[in-house]
């Protein structure tokens, strides 16, 4: 059996279990049964009806009211007892912040092999996992050893939730009792820190269309953001667009704007200074339309194209329209 | 009688004086002694020069200064004959009547008149023209001190010049005696209390500029969180500022709008010192928002003309934050950079391959290489500052000079230890200090201002001492006996072409290597037009401190950046030649944001200005 811990807040599903249960479909194979447990208090139900609507054997609720908000005594404690309880082969685990926190001390708890921030799954005899090192420069494939459950960890975007096999009728939830010592959780909830919140969060933006001064005239942004328009994208822009009330604060892009990686980020006009390069060196691919071919943008884009961008804009919104 | 009368003055004048002092002493001594006398020799000739000859006072201020060294020197000449006139007053000696007293007394004459013309000036200068740096509000203290100072004069002159009767006699002798006592027992309190102090503090200042010892987290030591951990040359500082304003008016942050004035800051202290020894926290004296404003620079240290040092107690209550987490947003994403990737950008050491790679550069190796050349954070990522080195690479080919760079660099730590996070920075210390030990190089070349200053002084404190070379400096060695060619110009001097030249801080002011970049341009073909803050007083690009990685919503006022084109801009020069990789940064991002008018500016740094006029002439001849 192959056990996945749901991440839940107030009864909301976090969205990277979605893709935990893509990674653990994979790896079930079709034979294999899958429960999926859902920590927390009373509105850990919430989460587990809408997770129910996945091709999974059952979903248990793991509840406590000490589980309502998350402490790393109380979570390891409680899920310790879980999996005891269902003798799970595998334990899977989206790789997010409180998966970071507590899944070494419970894997640590019960002496048994965790492997983090896993991108694929390589099926066989052994199985094994694939997780990338030296910042991203070799992969490597690890294959658990020793007696299970076996602890993994995905990376977030490692497999796309969209991709879930869905079953015909909801799986059924049922309610599991946490075994827990209140007493024993050292840890006292704060209240969450809320961020200044930004009117624009570029941040989240899977696609960007980003204006440098090549624009040359604040009328001319109009294209920008048609073309952003017709690709779904956010518009966003470097340091002297905005200084220049072109565009709002809030759509600086770089070390003194905002830090995005989307997966597509078309540079229109940016010549590529590295205060800017340092705000959107994360972008899975870099397209960059500039007039000088020695623009450092070119050094950093996965496709450039040198030539004027009101000549290309335009056939590009042409293109995307038909 | 009258014998009686003056030693109760006196001992009420003397008293008052004592008292003040000794409390102020006091809080000097109860802390940590951080006094230091290593460099002897250097701080006697700085003595002199400053403190004796009033150089620091006179450069910035000549008229003002002038006027204070007339009554410096003047307090000084009249020394002896205070002291006889006491001893005779208070009826232990009198030697008022022998030759050699009268001689003496007749000889102050003509500095009596200076002093007076001096300190009329100032007191002009002080209640009518009231210059900026003295603060909005005129100082009624200063104005009774200096009308004291008049009436010393006046009274000594008095008595030389008019056969008064002795009765008169008797009352301008009061008057003159009185004056001294009640000048006594006003200026401890009051920022005349420099006059005493200030000679100590000059002689106590540090050699180096901006000097941060390393901190020992063996002792846990942590950096200045509350007065307690102000060291006695803090303090000493503190009662030491004559609030004339120099640090204030030079300091880019106040000159672009900000909040943060380092005259205030030392105010501050003092304040805080007499009021609460010990236990109120420095974010509490000074705002943290202030003390994140500050691009070490140093131009407020370096102008100081009483030996006041800003930066390790700007700096020091920046260590103070860190240690408890309270760094800006910016500063944290940062640190995650370095500490992750071991540069400011975050970006790959692929990326630093990729450039040794194309520009065919070799591993240091001591058996074939004179020189080690340091790229730093900017030389392996930044795109135009490498164009910068490929032509300093060009210029060193040319000449014979064998050199190489490390296999791999982490950034020196410069901003990690400016911004007061001593750990990272002791941590990416201490491995380029590995590296560069293995490399068995002796001498460096870097085109970095802060890699000079991180490498060539605060390595040092961790035992690494090592000759280390800004671009410039050498390459102005280098080719003193090179024919300039003529490059892309006519041939001839009639057609020099006008460039700006923008002084780093860390070179100009730091290193103090302000004349070698002018000699390389004005050889090679450049009349130099200069900017208002040259030379070891450069006006900061704004990029120091942390700074590159601030937002502009937590900077109030205008960018440094943005001012400091500004003033390029007026020279008139449409060439701007820098030297360091980072005022090149800010000031495009400035000229970016100038919008098109700004546009006709280029910004060329020294080396690919130097290596492109060291073209053969065009036409063979």
């Amino acid at each position: 059996m192959i056990l996945v811990i749901a991440e839940q807040r107030d009864g909301k599903l976090n969205r990277a279990t979605w893709e935990t249960i893509v990674g653990a479909q994979q790896l079930a194979g079709g034979s294999t049964p899958i429960t999926v447990v859902v920590p927390g208090g009373k509105e850990a139900s919430g989460a587990a009806n809408d997770i129910a609507a996945a091709r999974v054997k059952e979903i248990v609720t793991l509840e406590h009211d000490s589980l309502r908000g998350y402490t790393p005594d109380g979570f390891t404690a409680a899920l310790q007892g879980a999996i005891g309880e269902l003798a799970p082969a595998f334990v899977l685990l989206p790789h997010t912040y409180q998966t970071r926190d507590f899944a070494p001390k419970l894997a640590a708890r019960l002496d048994r092999a965790l492997i983090t921030d896993v991108t694929g799954i390589k099926t066989g005899s052994p199985t094994s996992f694939s997780r990338p090192m030296f910042q991203g420069k070799l992969t490597a494939d690890v294959a658990p050893q020793g007696p299970g459950p076996h602890f993994v960890t995905f990376q977030i975007g490692a497999y796309r939730a969209d991709q879930a096999q869905r079953g015909s009728s909801p799986a059924p939830v049922r309610a599991m009792a946490a075994k827990l010592d209140p007493g024993a959780i050292r840890q006292t909830i704060e209240p969450p820190f809320q961020q200044a919140k930004q009117a624009v969060d570029l941040s989240q933006a899977e696609r960007i269309v980003s204006v440098g001064r090549g624009i040359k005239e604040q009328t001319n942004i109009a294209i920008a953001e048609q073309l952003a328009k017709a690709m779904g994208a956010e518009i966003a822009a470097s340091r002297p667009i905005c200084d220049s009330g072109w565009l709002p604060m809030e759509r600086q892009v770089g070390s003194s704007g905002q830090t995005v990686a989307p997966k597509l980020y078309l540079a229109l006009g940016i010549s590529g200074a590295i205060q800017h390069l340092v705000g959107m060196k994360g972008s899975h691919t870099v397209v960059a339309i500039n007039k000088d071919p020695d623009a450092p943008i070119f050094e950093i884009a996965d496709y450039g194209i040198v030539g004027d961008l009101f000549e290309i804009v335009p056939a590009m919104i042409e293109a995307l329209k038909s | 009688m009258s014998v009686l009368a003056f030693w109760l003055l006196f001992l009420t004048g003397v008293g008052a004086f004592v008292a003040q002092v000794q409390r102020r002493v006091r809080i000097i001594a109860s802390t940590t002694n951080t006094f230091s006398l290593d460099d002897l020799g250097f701080r006697v000739n700085r003595f002199i020069v400053d403190v004796l000859l009033q150089r620091k006072t006179i450069v910035e201020r000549p008229a003002a200064g002038i006027a204070h060294a007339f009554v410096f020197w003047g307090f000084i000449a009249f020394g002896g004959y205070t002291l006889t006139e006491f001893l005779h007053g208070l009826g232990i000696v009198d030697l008022t009547d022998m030759a050699w007293f009268q001689a003496y007394r007749l000889g102050l004459a003509p500095f009596a008149v200076v002093v007076l013309g001096g300190i009329l000036f100032l007191l002009i200068r002080r209640a009518f023209l009231r210059p900026v740096a003295l603060g909005k509000t005129v100082s009624a203290e200063s104005i009774v001190i200096a009308l004291f100072i008049a009436a010393l004069m006046i009274t000594y002159l008095t008595g030389l010049a008019f056969e008064l009767s002795p009765t008169l006699a008797q009352i301008n002798w009061w008057i003159h005696m009185s004056v001294i006592l009640a000048f006594m027992a006003l200026i401890p309190a009051s920022k005349h209390f420099h006059l005493v102090l200030s000679p100590i503090t000059v002689f106590l200042k540090g050699k180096e500029l901006g000097a941060l010892p390393n901190l020992d987290f063996e002792k846990e030591e942590v950096g200045l969180e509350t007065l307690k951990d102000l060291g006695s040359k803090i303090r000493l500082d503190a009662f030491t500022c004559v609030e004339c304003g120099r640090c204030q008016v030079n300091c880019p942050a106040w000159g672009a709008g900000k909040e943060l004035n380092p005259k205030a800051i030392i105010l501050q202290t003092q304040d805080a010192l007499l009021a609460d020894g010990q236990s109120k926290k420095l974010v509490d004296v000074y705002t943290d928002k202030v003390l994140w404003q500050c691009t070490t620079c140093g131009a407020c240290e370096n102008q100081c003309p009483v030996g006041i040092e800003h930066l390790p107690l700007l700096i020091g209550s920046r260590r103070g934050l860190v240690s408890n987490g309270d760094a800006p947003d910016y500063l944290g994403a940062m640190y995650n950079q370095l500490e992750r990737r071991g540069n400011i950008w975050g970006l790959g050491y692929d990326q630093r391959q990729k450039f040794v790679t194309s520009a065919g550069l070799e591993t240091f190796d001591p058996s074939k290489h004179e020189y080690l050349v340091w790229l730093g954070c900017a030389g392996s990522f930044e795109a135009d500052y490498q164009k910068s080195l490929r032509a300093l690479f060009e210029i060193l080919r040319k000449q014979g000079v064998t050199f190489g760079v490390l296999a791999k660099e982490k950034c020196t730590g410069d901003p990690a230890k400016r911004t007061g996070n001593e750990y990272m920075f002791q941590e990416l210390a201490n491995q380029n200090i590995e590296d560069l030990k293995a490399s068995k190089a002796i001498r460096i070349l870097t085109s970095c201002p802060h890699c000079v200053k991180t490498i060539g002084a605060d390595y040092k404190r961790f035992g690494y001492d090592v000759e280390i070379m800004h671009s410039a400096e050498y390459v102005a060695g280098l080719l003193r006996d090179v024919e300039p060619g003529t490059g892309n110009r006519e041939p001839g001097t009639g057609n020099r072409e006008p460039v700006t030249y923008h002084d780093p801080c860390y070179l100009g002011r730091y290193a103090g290597k302000h004349e070698e970049p002018r000699t390389l341009l004005a050889r090679f073909g450049a009349d130099i037009k200069e900017p208002v803050r040259n030379r070891d007083n450069p006006f900061c690009c704004g990029a120091g401190g942390g700074l590159l990685f601030a937002d502009k919503e937590e900077e109030p006022g205008s960018r440094i950046s943005d001012v400091r084109f500004g003033q390029l801009q007026e020279t008139g020069a449409k060439t701007v030649v820098t030297a360091c990789p980072f005022c090149s940064i800010m000031l495009k991002g400035a000229q970016a944001s100038a919008g098109p008018a700004a546009a006709e500016m280029q910004f060329v740094d020294l080396m690919t200005y130097v290596n492109g006029r060291l073209q053969p002439r065009a036409t063979g001849g």
